[in-house]
C-alpha cells in the first residue's frame, strides 16, 4: 500500500506548488508593472526575461521534486565545497554590478552563486544534524557546527552583499534548533546576534540619529573605554566560571550566560563596524530609524518605500496606476521593493494576499518537515522554511521602514532568476520530502 | 495505514529522529507570529494611516516649478533695437543617484569632454558624499545650445544628466552704457530679506545698479507657476492635469539716452578718467552719460562673472562708480558762471562796470594769482569771463557779493543737493556754509574761504551733472528740469505705451532776461575770444560755455579738467538745445582734454557724426588742434 502511493506522481503538495505558482505569476505581472515610465512607456523587458526564467525554474522544481532528495545527502559536502569555491571564483573573476561583485557570468548569462550557495548550505547543515543526530544538545556540537556558516558568509560580505550574508546565520539557528538543539543554547545565540546588532549600530545611531553626544554609547565606538568594557565584561565571565567550579552553585553559571552575551556582541560589533565602515554601509542600516535626517540620501528609499506602501490604502490604486513607483520615486521596484509596488497598487487586500500566500507556503514547510520520513529530510524542510522565512521578514520589514534597507529579495516576487531558481529548488526539495513521506 | 496520516503516528513510527516535530510547531508558531505583527504594522500603515501616506505620496509628485518672467527690455530714445536684452542659455544637471553605481568616473570623464570643461569641475560639483543624492545639481551653467543639441543626441548615455533652460541679460553696447544701465545677479540672502514682500524669492535675478537697479519692479514682471506632476526625474507626468498661471512679463522702458550720443561721447573721452554728461535743458532728458573706466555687464553674469566681478572690485580705479553722478570735485572756473548770473541779477556791478585786475589778490594768507603771470588789468564782466581772471572774480565774490549772498546763490542753482535723477547712489556733493565749516574743522569761515569758492575751489564740490544742470538752468530762463533717464513704460508683450515721463521743474531761480542775455553772451565770448576759443573749433553750431582747471594740490602738475556748454548759443527752437558737461580728473596725462572732447561731441551731435567722423571732418577743415 506505500508502494502504490509513493509511486503515484500526483501525490505531491498541490497547495504548495499552487501558491507558489500564483505567487511567481503576481511577481511577473509587478515586474512588468515596475518596468513601466509614468507616461505609459514600457521601458524594461525584465517580465519577459522573468517569465523565462519562470519557466525554467519550475522545471528545476519538479526536476528536484521527482528526484529522491537523499541523494542530495550524500553529495551535500562535495556541493557546499563546490559552492564556496564558486564564491571564490565570483570574488576573483566576477562581474561588477552596482559595486559589487556578485555575479559570475558567461557572456550574456550571470549567476548569482551567493544565492544558491544558500541551498548547499542547507544541504550541509541538515547532514551534519542528521550525522550528529541527538549530539547537537551538546554546546560544543552545537557551536562546531555554527564554523559552517563561517566561509559563505565571509566570502560574501566582502563582495559586498550584507543581506545575504546576514541570511547563513539565521538558517543554522532555524535548522538547529528544528534539530533539537537545546533552547537555552540557541537563545543564547539570538541573543548574542541581536547584542552584535544593536552594538553595531548604536554609535552610527548616536552619530546621525541622536546627534548628540550620549556617553552610554560612545562608550562602544573610542577604542580605550571600549577595550576596558570588554576587559571587564570578559573578567566577569572568568570570576563567575571559576566560581562555578569552585563553589558548583548553579547560579554562577546564570551569570556566565547572561554576562557573555553582551561582552560578545560588544567584541562582535568592534569587528563588524572595522568591517563595514569602507563600505558606507552603517549610515544605511541606521538611516530607518529617522529617514528625515538624510531624506534625499539613505533615507530616500525607506521614505519613498513606506509611502508607496502606505499610499496604497485599503484597496490600492490599480494595477499599473502606482504613482510611487510609475513615476519612479520608488528605487530598485523589480527587485527590492517588489512588495512596495504590489501594495501601493493592490492595497492591503493584495498585500494581505501576498501574506496569505506566504503563510501558506511556509505553513505547509512546517507540516513537510513533520511529515518527513527521516531526519535529513526534515532539517532540509527546515532550512528552505527558515530561507523563505527570513528573506519575507527583511524584504516586507524593509518595505514597510521598520528594517533597515539590506538589499535582501523576496522570493517568487522579485525580479532575478538566480533568486527565483533558488526559491524554486527550495520548494522542489520540500515537495520531495513530500513525495516520499511513507517510503 | 489510512489516508489521514496523523502527527503522532509520524512520530512514533520514526526511530531516528526525536522532537523536530514539537520544534516545527515552535517554528511555526514563531512565523505566525510575526505573519500576525507584519500584518498589523502593514494595516496600520495601509488603513489607518493610509490617508496620510496617500497625501504625501501626492505632495511629493506634486510640484510647483516657477515660470520665470521675461525681464522687461530697455530701448534708447529711437526705440528701435534693445540696449538690453534677453537670450536663453542652458544648464546642464546631474542626478547623482540616477547614475549607476560604480560608473560615475566614467559618466563624468565622458561629459567632461562632451561638454569641454575639465573633469576636475565635474568631481568639485558632484564629490562621492553626494553620489546617492536624488537631487539635481548645476554641473554647468552658460552651456552653449550646440553642447546641449549634442548632449541631447547622446542622451541614452547620460543617465541622470539633463538641462534647463534660464534667461541670460545681455547688453550689446556692453561697456558704453554699463553705469546707465547697470547690472543684474542672483539675489543676495541679504537684500532678499529686504525685497521677500514684494514678491522676490530665492532664485529672483535681481538689477544691482544703474536702470536695472533703479527701475527692477517694473522689468521684474511677475513670474508664473506650473503646478503639475512630476516624476521622480523632474520631469512632467501629464500636460492635461497642470494648472498654469502665465507668467507677466516685465515692462519694457524706453530710456532718454540716444544711443549714438552715448557712443560718440564716450569715444571722445576715450580711455581717460573722466566723465561726459548730455542733457537736453528744456526737458532734464539725459541724452548720453558716460562714465571711465567701464565695464562689461555681459560678463558679471555669465560663467566667469565671480572672477570678473573680483577684478573689477579689485581695480583702484573704481570702474563701478559713475563718476558723472557719484563722484564730486571742485568746480574751479565753470563756477565763475554763477558769480556772473549772481553779480548781475543783483546789480551788484554792471555789464561794463570795470574792475582793475592785478596780477594777485591777497586776503589774509590766501594769494590768488592770474593763470597769466601779468594779469589782465581792467576787465568788465564779459571780458573777466571769457579770460576766466581769477583776481576779478575773487574780488567780485568776496567784495561785491558776499558769502552768504554767494552761498544761496550756490544753493538755489541746484548744488550740494541730490539732482533726484533716476539713478541709485547720486552725490549731492558739497556747498559750505559757516555752520558747516564750524562743524567740519571747528574753524570759523574767513574770507579767504569765500575767495576760494569764488574761484570754485576749497570747501566746493559738485557733480558733473550739478554743473550740467547749471547751464541748463541759465539756457533754460532760470528753469531747471529734473534730470532723467527714463522716458516711457511700455507693455512687454505689444509695446503699448504704459506711462510717460514728463519734465518736472525741480528749481525755479527769478533771473532777469538781461541777466541771462549777458551770462550768455559771456559764455559765448570764451568760446569766441575767451580761453576756450582755440580749442572749440566746431563750425557746425555755435557754442558757449567755460573751461576750469582744478587744482588737485599744489604739488601737482595736473589739474581736472572741465568744459561745460551748451549749443546752439542762440536759437528759436529751445528743443534742439543740448548741455555738454566733460570732466576729465587729473590723474591723466594733461591735453587739456574737457574742451577738446566737447568740441568733438558738439560737432557729432550737430552734423550727425559718429566720433571717427567727427574727428577726419575737423582734421580736412584744419580745425583740428
Amino acid at each position: 500500500m506505500h508502494e502504490t502511493r509513493s509511486h503515484s506522481i500526483f501525490e505531491f503538495d498541490i497547495l504548495l506548488f499552487f501558491s507558489v505558482l500564483l505567487l511567481t505569476i503576481v511577481g511577473i505581472l509587478f515586474i512588468y508593472s515596475s518596468g513601466v515610465t509614468s507616461t505609459g512607456i514600457v521601458f524594461s523587458s525584465e517580465y519577459v526575461r522573468q517569465i523565462i526564467w519562470a519557466g525554467i525554474g519550475l522545471l528545476l522544481m519538479l526536476t528536484v521534486a521527482f528526484t529522491d532528495y537523499r541523494v542530495y545527502r550524500d553529495v551535500a559536502v562535495y556541493l557546499f565545497v563546490a559552492m564556496l569555491l564558486l564564491l571564490v571564483i565570483t570574488l576573483l573573476f566576477g562581474r561588477v554590478v552596482n559595486g559589487a561583485r556578485r555575479w559570475l557570468g558567461l557572456w550574456q548569462f550571470g549567476i548569482q552563486p551567493s544565492e544558491f550557495a544558500k541551498l548547499a548550505f542547507i544541504l550541509v547543515v541538515a547532514k551534519y544534524l542528521d550525522y550528529v543526530a541527538n549530539g547537537i544538545r551538546k554546546l560544543p556540537t552545537f557551536v562546531l557546527g555554527m564554523l559552517l556558516v563561517i566561509p559563505p558568509t565571509l566570502l560574501i560580505a566582502v563582495q559586498p552583499d550584507l543581506g545575504t550574508a546576514a541570511v547563513f546565520f539565521p538558517l543554522y539557528i532555524v535548522m538547529a534548533f528544528v534539530a533539537g538543539a537545546k533552547a537555552s543554547h540557541v537563545g543564547f545565540f539570538i541573543l548574542s546576534g541581536v547584542c552584535v546588532l544593536l552594538f553595531t549600530l548604536l554609535p552610527t545611531y548616536e552619530q546621525f540619529v541622536l546627534e548628540r553626544h550620549s556617553p552610554l554609547i560612545s562608550v562602544l565606538s573610542e577604542s580605550g573605554p571600549v577595550t576596558i568594557l570588554l576587559a571587564s565584561l570578559v573578567l566577569v565571565v572568568l570570576l563567575a566560571i571559576i566560581g562555578r567550579v569552585v563553589t558548583k552553585r548553579r547560579w554562577f553559571t546564570a551569570i556566565a550566560y547572561g554576562v557573555s552575551i553582551p561582552a560578545l556582541g560588544v567584541a562582535a560589533s568592534v569587528f563588524v563596524r572595522g568591517f563595514l565602515r569602507p563600505y558606507h554601509q552603517l549610515m544605511r542600516l541606521v538611516v530607518f530609524l529617522d529617514p528625515s535626517i538624510d531624506p534625499r540620501g539613505a533615507g530616500w528609499n525607506t521614505i519613498q518605500s513606506v509611502t508607496a506602501v502606505g499610499s496604497g490604502g485599503v484597496w490600492g490604486k490599480g494595477f499599473l496606476q502606482g504613482t510611487q513607483s510609475h513615476f519612479q520615486y520608488l528605487p530598485q521596484q523589480s527587485t527590492d521593493f517588489i512588495f512596495s509596488i504590489i501594495a501601493e497598487e493592490w492595497g492591503f487586500i493584495g498585500a494581505f494576499g501576498i501574506f496569505i500566500l506566504f503563510f501558506l507556503i511556509l505553513l505547509r514547510a512546517v507540516l513537510i518537515l513533520g511529515y518527513a520520513k527521516d531526519a535529513f529530510g526534515a532539517y532540509v524542510a527546515a532550512g528552505v522554511a527558515g530561507m523563505i522565512f527570513t528573506h519575507f521578514v527583511v524584504n516586507i520589514g524593509m518595505a514597510m521602514g521598520i528594517l533597515p534597507i539590506t538589499g535582501l529579495p523576496l522570493f517568487f516576487l522579485s525580479y532575478g532568476g538566480s533568486t527565483l531558481w533558488t526559491g524554486m529548488i527550495g520548494v522542489g526539495l520540500l515537495l520531495s520530502v513530500y513525495n516520499r513521506k511513507y517510503r | 495505514m489510512s489516508n489521514s496520516h496523523s502527527y503522532s503516528k509520524r512520530a512514533s513510527s520514526g526511530a531516528q529522529y526525536s522532537g523536530q516535530r514539537s520544534r516545527g510547531l515552535v517554528f511555526g508558531a514563531v512565523v505566525t507570529l510575526f505573519f500576525l505583527g507584519y500584518l498589523g504594522h502593514l494595516f496600520s500603515l495601509q488603513v489607518i494611516e493610509g490617508q496620510f501616506h496617500a497625501t504625501r505620496a501626492l505632495s511629493l509628485s506634486r510640484r510647483g516649478a516657477t515660470l520665470a518672467a521675461p525681464r522687461g527690455e530697455i530701448f534708447d530714445r529711437h526705440a528701435d533695437k534693445p540696449i538690453a536684452g534677453n537670450r536663453t542659455s542652458f544648464t546642464i544637471q546631474l542626478n547623482p543617484a540616477r547614475v549607476p553605481n560604480g560608473q560615475h568616473a566614467e559618466l563624468f570623464s565622458d561629459l567632461a569632454e562632451l561638454l569641454d570643461v575639465p573633469v576636475a569641475q565635474l568631481n568639485d560639483r558632484v564629490p562621492p558624499s553626494s553620489y546617492h543624492i536624488h537631487q539635481e545639481i548645476d554641473v554647468l551653467t552658460w552651456a552653449k545650445m550646440e553642447k546641449v543639441t549634442h548632449l541631447a543626441e547622446h542622451i541614452h548615455e547620460f543617465p541622470g544628466v539633463s538641462w534647463i533652460t534660464t534667461p541670460v541679460r545681455t547688453y550689446p553696447e556692453s561697456e558704453t552704457m554699463a553705469h546707465l544701465l547697470g547690472h543684474v545677479g542672483r539675489i543676495t540672502s541679504r537684500e532678499l530679506q529686504v525685497l521677500y514682500n514684494e514678491g522676490y524669492h530665492s532664485s529672483s535675478i535681481l538689477g544691482k545698479s544703474g536702470i536695472e537697479q533703479q527701475y527692477d519692479q517694473q522689468l521684474q514682471g511677475i513670474d508664473g507657476r506650473r503646478i503639475g506632476i512630476f516624476d521622480a526625474h523632474g520631469r512632467s507626468v501629464t500636460e492635461r492635469e497642470t494648472e498654469i498661471v502665465p507668467p507677466e512679463p516685465g515692462d519694457n522702458l524706453v530710456l532718454t539716452v540716444d544711443r549714438h550720443i552715448q557712443q560718440l561721447a564716450a569715444e571722445a573721452l576715450g580711455e581717460r578718467l573722466g566723465s561726459v554728461v548730455v542733457l537736453k535743458p528744456n526737458t532734464g532728458e539725459i541724452l548720453a552719460m558716460v562714465s571711465y573706466p567701464s565695464f562689461d555687464p555681459n560678463t558679471l553674469y555669465g560663467r566667469q562673472s565671480n572672477s570678473a566681478l573680483a577684478q573689477l572690485q579689485t581695480d583702484d580705479r573704481a570702474p563701478f562708480l559713475n563718476r558723472a553722478v557719484q563722484s564730486s570735485y571742485p568746480p574751479a572756473s565753470t563756477f565763475k558762471i554763477l558769480l556772473t548770473a549772481a553779480a548781475l541779477e543783483e546789480d551788484l556791478i554792471g555789464p561794463d562796470d570795470i574792475i582793475y585786475a592785478h596780477p594777485v589778490y591777497r586776503i589774509g594768507n590766501r594769494v590768488v594769482r592770474e593763470w597769466r603771470p601779468n594779469g589782465f588789468g581792467s576787465l568788465n564782466i564779459t571780458q573777466a569771463l571769457a579770460n576766466s581772471s581769477n583776481v576779478f572774480f575773487a574780488t567780485l565774490g568776496n567784495e561785491y557779493i558776499g558769502t552768504d549772498l554767494l552761498l544761496s546763490y550756490a544753493t538755489e542753482f541746484g548744488f550740494g543737493a541730490l539732482t533726484g535723477i533716476d539713478l541709485p547712489g547720486e552725490r549731492a556733493g558739497v556747498v559750505p556754509s559757516r555752520e558747516w565749516k564750524q562743524n567740519e574743522f571747528n574753524t570759523a569761515w574767513v574770507q579767504g574761504d569765500t575767495v576760494n569758492i569764488s574761484i570754485g575751489q576749497g570747501f566746493l564740490d559738485v557733480t558733473p551733472l550739478q554743473l550740467a544742470n547749471m547751464v541748463a538752468l541759465l539756457v533754460n530762463d532760470g528753469r531747471l528740469y529734473r534730470p532723467h533717464l527714463l522716458k516711457e513704460v511700455r507693455d512687454g508683450v505689444d509695446g503699448t505705451v504704459l506711462g510717460r515721463v514728463e519734465p518736472e521743474v525741480i528749481a525755479e531761480v527769478g533771473l532777469s532776461q538781461d541777466t541771462l542775455a549777458l551770462v550768455r553772451g559771456a559764455m559765448r565770448e570764451v568760446v569766441r575770444s575767451g580761453t576756450a576759443s582755440s580749442v572749440i573749433t566746431t563750425p557746425s553750431v555755435a557754442i558757449a560755455g567755460k573751461t576750469g582747471t582744478a587744482e588737485v594740490d599744489a604739488a601737482s602738475e595736473n589739474w581736472h579738467s572741465w568744459f561745460v556748454a551748451y549749443g546752439p548759443y542762440d536759437t528759436d527752437n529751445p528743443d534742439e538745445q543740448v548741455v555738454v558737461a566733460v570732466m576729465v580728473e587729473a590723474e591723466n596725462k594733461w591735453e587739456w582734454w574737457a574742451p577738446r572732447a566737447a568740441n568733438v561731441i558738439f560737432h557729432g551731435i550737430f552734423s550727425d557724426m559718429s566720433y571717427e567722423e567727427s574727428r577726419l571732418d575737423l582734421q580736412q577743415r584744419r580745425l583740428l588742434w
